[in-house]
């Protein structure tokens, strides 16, 4: 009798102790379930090749605002894709890379990439993880090697512990790395503007609203399509090619010459923030590229058949246009928290937008 | 009850003599050449008697092998990817699990599958800091041959060949079909890099960066880049 109760205390114990042993390795990330705002079609991003995780998220947040990930330490990818500017390049029609270089196309604001395809202007990137590959290589953005950065990580406790966090080893790996990076980004969903407020019935436009969304229904909507405001094609749309910069666009990537100054019709979700505007920045305005529609389009043999006339606009379309642009902000989206540098929070200081107002 | 313990035993045993099929080990060495010359790093090689060449980089990719036996049966041992790098003499000999038996030939594709160019970031041989991958035109560089040449006009006097493109009409894979006298543990293929130069005038055609006409000459003139070795 004496004998079978030590017996039962020394069971217990060595039970706890292997649980706490195994404990140790137990890996099992925190699920995060992706909200597919109401109405919107399903994302194109595979999941389940990549499930979301809270601390694949974190981590992914981190990496975005490492400067390490640069080959000087000075540049981030929130550097050049800042949340005030719905993760554009505020007020830049280049962005600045390493050594005082500039980039060459206009860095497009970042949400929404669940439904996104392709990446860049004239989608050369087929997948969402292979994304940051291009920016941390190229020489004149953050002008960083793959291997140079997973060691810089590798040798970082606090990453091998995030890593192992996220995808239960230390071991880095440009896999592991891009997947963290995907898990932020997709968490980027900008749904919470004015317009998708009065779509739900919990808001209402005032007239030149109401006016403005008519006309661009009757003369936008072709090609920035509802709810995510791109149909995500390439076209021409009369900007003449820069002759410093040569960008031929998508003919680059396809090689066919019908594809020649085509790139991809952007969002519009955020566009007052997201200025300047066309794939090398060159409209600083809302009104230049509405001027630019209607008066100084270069008709070519690629030129959108939709576009073949220009865009024939009024000054009063114009107003009730931008009118209704404006409903397209969504300041939840600009200030979430979740989405800024950790530890640094958000910068309450919205800057002033020197060109449209 | 007993008897049907044993029957099961027996079955089970039966099974496991079945699926357990003797597996060897199949060791293929890549011999890289220049014509009759070994191919090493920073070497001269004369090309055609009136070029001299010095190779900084040979690289290609191979996968998707298949075996053919001596009865004809096509064995396809499970799919890997490989980086042959004649900077790194580990990449030069490749193993593989096959059944055991008596093999005549060899298919392989070099480069990487479209399927593989089209899923994100892959890891191993495939991850992307080979420097084998164009992060702005998505896609692999199948085959990597860079160095300087006495007739190049361009900076260095280099010419960077950097073959790559999985698209239906720009593909640069190729299946390579080879025979050879019987093997069984190992088989030597000859990969001569004089050959990417067939037609290619260096002084006008110094680099290729990107998918297109010139990559599917260089890929044309890579798939007869392949030969069985004749000491085997």
């Amino acid at each position: 009798m004496r004998y079978q109760k030590t017996i039962a205390i020394l069971l217990i114990f060595g039970i706890v102790c292997t649980g706490w042993m195994h404990l140790g390795n137990y890996f099992k990330p925190t699920p995060v379930r992706f909200q597919i705002p109401k109405g919107w079609p399903q994302p194109v991003y595979n999941f389940k090749e990549n499930p979301l995780t809270k601390e694949g998220i974190e981590l992914g947040r981190q990496l975005f605002y490492d400067t390490r990930l640069s080959k000087d330490g000075s540049i981030s990818c929130g550097t050049c894709h800042q949340q005030f500017g719905a993760f554009n390049t505020y007020d830049h029609n280049l962005s600045h890379g390493f050594n005082n270089s500039l980039t060459t196309r206009n860095a497009p604001g970042l949400f929404n990439l669940a439904w996104q395809k392709e990446f860049m202007w004239d989608g050369g990137i087929n997948h969402l993880d292979l994304q940051p590959l291009a920016p941390i290589t190229a020489e004149n953005e953050m002008a960083e090697s793959l291997s140079n950065v997973i060691k810089k990580l590798q040798a970082e406790k606090e990453y091998r512990k995030l890593f192992k966090a996220a995808f239960g080893t230390e071991t880095i790996n440009t896999q592991s790395l891009t997947k963290a990076i995907s898990q932020f980004l997709l968490t980027l969903v900008s749904s919470n503007s004015k317009y998708d407020r009065v779509k739900m019935g919990l808001d209402t436009f005032i007239l030149p609203e109401k006016l403005g969304y008519e006309i661009f229904q009757r003369k936008c909507v072709s090609c920035h399509t509802e709810p995510l405001f791109t149909d995500y094609s390439y076209r021409n749309i009369g900007i003449p090619v820069d002759p410093f910069l040569k960008d031929l666009g998508r003919m680059k990537i396809t090689n066919e010459s019908s594809d020649s100054l085509k790139f991809r019709v952007p969002s519009l979700r955020n566009v007052m923030r997201t200025f300047p505007y066309g794939h090398d920045g060159r409209f600083f305005s809302v009104l230049s590229i509405m001027e630019h529609y209607r008066k100084n389009m270069v008709v070519s043999p690629t030129t959108d058949s939709l576009l073949k006339n220009r865009l024939p606009l009024s000054n009063f379309e114009i107003g009730q246009l931008t009118a209704f642009l404006y409903t397209l902000t969504d300041s939840s989206f600009l200030n979430n928290p979740n989405f800024a540098a950790p530890g640094k929070g958000i910068s309450t200081t919205a800057p002033v937008d020197i060109h449209n107002n | 009850m007993k008897r049907t313990a044993i029957l099961i035993f027996l079955f089970i045993c039966q099974s496991l003599v079945v699926s357990a099929q003797k597996k060897q080990a199949l060791t293929i060495r890549f011999n890289n050449r220049f014509g009759n010359e070994q191919l090493l790093p920073e070497q001269t090689y004369s090309l055609n008697n009136t070029d001299t060449l010095v190779v900084n980089r040979f690289k290609y990719y191979i996968s998707n092998i298949q075996l053919t036996n001596t009865e004809g049966k096509t064995i396809i041992p499970e799919n890997q990817y490989f980086l042959v790098d004649i900077a790194d003499e580990k990449s030069l000999s490749i193993q593989l699990n096959i059944p055991e038996g008596n093999y005549t030939g060899i298919r392989f594709l070099l480069g990487v599958d479209s399927i593989r160019n089209v899923s994100g970031v892959q890891t191993g041989a495939l991850d992307p800091l080979h420097g084998m991958f164009w992060t702005w035109n998505s896609g692999y560089i199948m085959a990597k041959l860079e160095g300087t040449a006495s007739s190049s006009a361009i900076a260095g006097k280099q010419f960077t060949y950097h073959i790559g493109g999985f698209r239906k009409h720009h593909n640069t894979t190729r299946l390579i079909q080879l025979q050879s006298s019987v093997f069984t543990d190992s088989l030597t293929i000859v990969a001569d890099a004089a050959k990417w130069f067939s037609g290619i005038n260096i002084s006008k055609e110094p680099v290729c960066h990107s998918p297109g006409a010139l990559a599917l000459r260089f890929a044309d003139n890579y798939s007869k880049m392949f030969s069985i070795s004749a000491a085997q």
